[in-house]
């Protein structure tokens, strides 16, 4: 009972941090300094045809009216594109999603490995291999790291696809086959992360009283760790994962152009730069509510994990 | 985890206790290695920043559109650029921004982060709902969009980089500050101190911050990190320093289109500048860390 | 060459006085053949009739007829084989792909390959070519154009082609009330009401001002002018791509790509392949990377700016095409020191063009003068000497003007291509003279602005450095940005003599004339200077060496229905 009053509860807030988030977002796209009937027409257009064209949006409408507009016709037509986002969307949300699920697949078990091996060897050189290894992964830019790997793997040695599109129509084992060269600057980025937050977790719990009443009680460190130590050094690294939803999502802009994948992240970008409101707001209220699940699912994996936190949001 | 353990009674003797422990840990660094290594690279870093254009061999702005794209040489110790200007110089001089604006905007995010999260942490109820939902909701919006936005009304000056990068961070810290106090507040000596009838503020900053110190300096690290990470991302996208300024993400931004007609070390000598720099923090802050964890 | 020449006679014969008076200027070798091809083309004269007066004039190297389709082999070599897909790789197209509105590199390639228009400008043959209509002549000043269609054309739809389709869109091009970026041609020139159908296949354009220009104006080079069937709704063409071209539209994905496929009852030359697929990038380096890894065969347009993996290997094919793509740098007349012309001149001659050239274009362009005249414009004046740098000359000019010293001044300028590189060498060659630029280099949306006077950074900015793409007459140049009433004249340049040899250029139907006037405009910009223009650059294309038959124009359209792949 008390997990499903949780549940419910979660689900209550995450739609007012929605809300919250649309009006932040219309915000932001009136606060833009531009037009977007000057960005559909272009630079040269005459500024009679894009006052015209900015009255025909409705862009010269009182703030309340259009926000009210764009939520009852949600998701809307697209200024730039003059189509309706919805199928624009609904493709790149999934083609973004399957890049962001692959990408953790590899990221969350090698993060662990990593982070758990440099807790049980806290101080020794493995433990500051791992550290400096991952930090210094992180801070190469997708655009260095994905044009090098395209240049090696794929046009010097033919090894992997230069584009993640797979035609259409490809199955699932050649859809991942053009996954995996976009998905490594990925992982190196969060690796280093993901690593840190699980040392912490790991070492935690490696010193909380649990694990040490267990090892004097003679249980197998193994067994301990498996038992006990893995699940706390799990806590933080979820929580990190689901902060990192809105990069994985949306933010891989970069990914994206290099590797002709046309995700939310590429949507957004145009969107934000080519004065899109609709379409901007459209993607970044998706980004938003695949935020709200992800994080309302580590929220409960996190209560599950550990008892204390469930006990006391019941109270 | 508690750094220190101590009864109740000993408060005063706390006080005390912590100041020696802090000049203990200071010489405890200076003999490790790690810390040493990585203090060194960082000031050879600072060194560059500040006196860079006179100890590069190069103006790094002289172009010679005769000597584009030369490969390393004994003339050119990191060959020159597509404008035939000298790399060694660039990545010399090219500290500068990077190093202003990387430490403070982490800087802000954290110490914001920092506050909000002790709030949301020790308060929860109401407050953490609240403000919780603003920090959620901000964390939803992806980097990139944030900071086209912010930098295109702004302008693309280094104080609205740092600030709006700050601002972004504060959400992410905030949160992982949170998780800890959660678990914080429910041991015994926040309990000691309420009952001792201490006030809230000196209860956040006095006795739980201390013990949350570790995920923050951890938070610190990457962050610091990720900073340079967001600077790079943002000049990649017309939004950061301005030509022809020799920063180290400039300069990456605008080569890394002909590594694949083979000039490689229009990138590669930035992107381990960067790397060494990173390491060096790395280095730095593990050595805290470990000194802090004993 | 003048003989009494019965068989010129006959040809003279039923031919206007214009077209007589051409024919003098060849016959007294005042023309040379290839500009009396040129310019007869332009005024409507046929490539037979034109082959044919020069062969009964004695020339041994006339170009013989083949108007067929719009378009010529490039490069021929390997067997030519029917079928297979061929793939392209482009920019993506900026915005909705619509005729009226698109002003983009994407977009256009995008209309040109199921539309077609009046007149194809080759930019291999340099020469005007009937594409969808088959000749056309002024009247005796030039004030009114008479179009005859090409018979037997269909949409694709199935509906004949006839003079009610081509009134129809070009009265929509013109109405201001659409907003079509067809305007910056035809403000000034053409209202839809100047419009007609005087039959079914024959179409009189009544201009607002005598224009010896005006067939560029409804040919490829203003790509927005493909003809569309009457009724057309041009904010849904793009779920149709309806047209009269050698491809139909098989399906097209916004910011993904697009396919088309051969159509069947096609008036010219049918498409070799069984297909062609057009895969988006949205900038350049991913594009290069594509061809490299094998994953297109063809690039459709790309800059020689970050091209060199593919500029320097010998594995790939390079089309090369003489283009008016160009920069311009304007200085401020309004705003001192540039008030002064001695200024300008002084920034004009520090620059050193040649090494931008090769520095920046890898060579692929040619060295401007501060003029907008160039290789691509028969009518330019090439006896005007070539400026080049000459530092101690800008420090005397500098000196004689006030400021032995130099002085400080800004710049603003755009990411785009190699301008923000462009920019740092005109800095560092500014400051060899004493002037300190110091330079802000800023996202297109932000540079451009509103695009008005008093609300862009481009238009107001002390020095401005801009693109300007190809265009077949130098007319838009030479107008916008220069004369006193010009919307892009970001340099305030206001001179009254300036604008009235515009004037005159604009209405000269006459080589000669042209050339002549022209002389006069580069004299007078060369001393005035309130552009400087570094350099032209060359439009290229790339393919894999089995490609063959593509025909790309240097306004980044590509035609495909010769181009085939060899085994």
């Amino acid at each position: 009972m008390n997990m499903v009053r949780f549940i419910l509860k979660r689900l209550g807030l995450a739609l007012i941090t929605l809300w919250i988030l649309s009006v932040i977002v219309f915000l932001l796209g009136q606060v833009l300094p531009s037009d977007p009937g000057r960005s559909i027409l272009g630079p040269l257009a005459a500024p009679s045809a894009v006052h015209a064209l900015d009255h025909q949006l409705g862009v010269d409408k009182p703030i309340l009216t259009q926000y009210w507009n764009w939520i009852s016709n949600f998701p809307g037509t697209s200024y730039q594109y003059q189509a309706p986002i919805g199928p624009i969307l609904g493709p790149a949300l999934l083609r973004s999603l399957k890049l962001a699920i692959f990408a953790l697949i590899i990221l969350v078990p090698l993060g662990i490995v990593g982070g758990v091996v440099s807790a049980l060897n806290a101080g020794k050189p493995i433990d500051r291999t791992i550290s400096v290894v991952g930090q210094t992964m992180l801070t190469v830019p997708e655009f260095v790291s994905g044009i090098v790997l395209i240049v090696v793997f794929a046009v010097a040695l033919g090894w992997l696809p230069v584009t993640a599109t797979a035609p259409p129509g490809s199955g699932f084992f050649t859809q991942i086959k053009y996954l995996i060269l976009p998905v490594i600057p990925l992982v190196m980025v969060l690796f280093g992360y993901i690593a840190r937050m699980a040392r912490v977790g790991t070492i935690e719990a490696l010193q909380s009283d649990y694990a040490r009443t267990a090892t004097l009680k003679g249980l197998p460190r193994g067994v301990m760790i498996r038992r006990h130590v893995l699940r706390n050094s799990l806590l933080p690294t979820i929580t990190v994962i689901a902060t990192q939803t809105g990069y994985l999502i949306g933010g891989l802009v970069v990914v994206e152009t290099l590797f002709r994948y046309q995700g939310v992240g590429l949507l957004t970008y145009n969107a934000a730069t080519q004065h899109d409101i609709p379409m901007l707001e459209a993607c970044v209220l998706t980004i938003g509510v695949v935020y709200m699940v992800v994080t309302l699912l580590a929220d409960i994996l996190f209560s599950l994990l550990n008892p204390r936190i469930r006990l006391r949001a019941a109270e | 985890m508690s750094i220190v353990d101590i009864p109740v009674e000993d408060a005063g003797a706390l006080q005390a206790g912590r100041s020696e422990i802090r000049s203990e840990v200071f010489r405890q660094l200076l003999r490790s290695p790690t810390f040493v290594i990585g203090a060194i690279i960082l000031i050879f870093w600072i060194i560059c920043a500040i006196f860079g254009t006179s100890i590069a061999p190069h103006s790094p702005y002289a172009q010679n559109l005769e000597g584009i794209n030369q490969a390393p040489s004994s003339a050119h110790w990191f060959g020159t650029d597509q404008l035939g200007r000298d790399m060694f110089s660039r990545v010399i001089v090219g500290s500068r921004d990077i190093l202003i604006i990387a430490p403070l905007a982490t800087l802000m995010g954290t110490v914001l982060g920092t506050i909000v999260g002790l709030v949301m942490g020790y308060f929860r109820g109401v407050v953490d709902d609240v403000l919780g939902r603003f920090v959620e909701a901000f964390l939803a919006l992806p980097v990139v969009v944030t900071g086209i936005i912010a930098l295109s009304t702004l302008g693309r000056s280094n104080l609205v980089i740092i600030v709006v990068i700050g601002l972004l961070f504060t959400p992410l810290i905030a949160r992982t500050v949170r998780a800890a106090v959660l678990l914080e507040r429910e041991l015994d000596y926040v309990a000691a101190a309420r009952l001792r009838g201490e006030r809230a503020p000196y209860i956040m900053f006095v006795e739980i911050l201390p013990n949350v110190f570790a995920p923050i300096m951890v938070e610190f690290t990457v962050r610091l990190a990720y900073a340079i990470f967001a600077v790079l991302t943002l000049t990649f996208l017309g939004l950061g320093v301005q030509p022809p300024s020799p920063d180290w993400a400039l300069d990456i931004s605008a080569n890394y289109g002909v590594v694949p007609a083979g000039y490689w070390w229009e990138v590669l000598f930035d992107a381990l500048a960067i790397a060494t720099l990173v390491v060096s923090i790395t280095l730095i802050s593990d050595s805290v860390q470990g000194a802090l964890e004993e | 060459m003048s003989r009494g020449n019965s068989e010129l006679d006959r040809l003279r014969a039923g031919r206007t006085e214009l077209e007589n008076h051409y024919i003098d200027e060849l016959v007294s070798g005042n023309v040379s053949r290839r500009d009396f091809l040129r310019r007869g083309s332009m005024i409507g004269m046929s490539s037979t009739l034109l082959g044919a007066i020069l062969a009964a004039c004695g020339s041994s190297s006339s170009k013989t007829a083949s108007s067929s389709a719009a378009g010529t082999t490039s490069t021929s070599s390997g067997p030519v084989t029917k079928g297979g897909t061929l793939r392209i790789g482009a920019v993506a197209p900026a915005a909705a792909v619509n005729p009226l509105t698109v002003s983009d590199a994407g977009g256009l390639l995008m209309l040109n390959q199921t539309g077609e228009f009046l007149i194809f400008d080759s930019n291999l043959k340099l020469e005007l070519q009937p594409m969808l209509a088959l000749s056309w002549s002024p009247n005796t000043d030039g004030s009114v154009w008479t179009f005859k269609l090409r018979p037997n054309v269909t949409f694709h739809n199935g509906a004949a082609m006839t003079a009610d389709d081509v009134v129809y869109t070009f009265q929509q091009l013109s109405d201001p009330k659409n907003a079509s970026n067809a305007l910056s041609a035809f403000a000034g020139v053409l209202t839809p009401s100047g419009v007609k159908a005087t039959d079914p296949m024959t179409v009189e354009f009544t201009l607002e001002a005598p224009n010896g220009n005006f067939p560029y104006l409804v040919s490829s080079d203003n790509y927005n002018a493909i003809i569309v069937p009457k009724g057309t709704d041009f904010t849904k063409w793009q779920s149709t791509f309806v047209g009269t071209g050698a491809f139909k539209l098989g399906k097209y994905t916004q910011g993904v790509g697009a396919s088309f496929v051969p159509n069947p009852n096609y008036w010219g030359t049918k498409a070799l392949l069984d297909s062609t697929t057009f895969n988006f990038y949205m900038s350049q380096a991913p594009m290069i990377l594509a061809l490299q890894g094998n994953s297109v065969d063809v690039i459709a347009q790309f800059t020689p700016a970050g091209a060199a993996a593919i500029l320097n290997s010998p594995s790939y094919k390079i089309i090369k095409l003489p283009s008016a793509n160009h920069r311009e740098l304007s200085m401020r007349n309004d705003i001192a020191p540039f008030t002064d012309p001695r200024v300008r001149q002084a920034v004009a001659y520090t620059l050193d063009r040649p090494g931008a050239v090769a520095a920046l274009l890898s060579g692929d362009g040619s060295v401007a003068n501060d003029y907008p005249f160039g290789p691509r414009f028969k009518s330019t004046d090439t006896s005007v000497p070539q400026r080049t740098q000459n530092i101690s000359m800008a420090k005397q000019l500098l000196a004689a003007a006030g400021h032995p010293d130099g002085f400080s001044t800004s710049l603003k300028t755009e990411i785009y291509q190699e301008i923000p590189q462009l920019a740092q060498v005109i800095v560092e060659d500014a400051a060899k003279a004493g002037i300190k630029i110091s330079p802000t280099v800023e996202t297109q949306t932000l540079y451009y602005g509103k695009s008005t006077f008093g609300n862009s950074d481009w238009l107001d900015g002390t020095m401005s450095l801009v693109d300007y793409g190809d265009r077949g007459a130098p007319n838009v140049y030479l107008t916008a940005p220069l004369t006193s009433a010009g919307t892009w004249n970001a340099a305030r340049f206001k001179n009254k003599t300036y604008d009235g040899l515009v004037k005159q250029y604009v209405a000269a139907l006459d080589l000669q004339m042209q050339q002549q006037i022209a002389g006069k405009i580069e004299n007078l910009l060369l001393q005035e200077t309130p552009i400087v223009y570094p350099y032209w650059i060359d439009g290229l294309t790339a393919s894999t060496p089995n490609v063959n038959g593509l025909n790309p124009t240097s306004i980044a359209q590509l035609y495909l229905n010769t181009a085939y792949k060899s085994a």
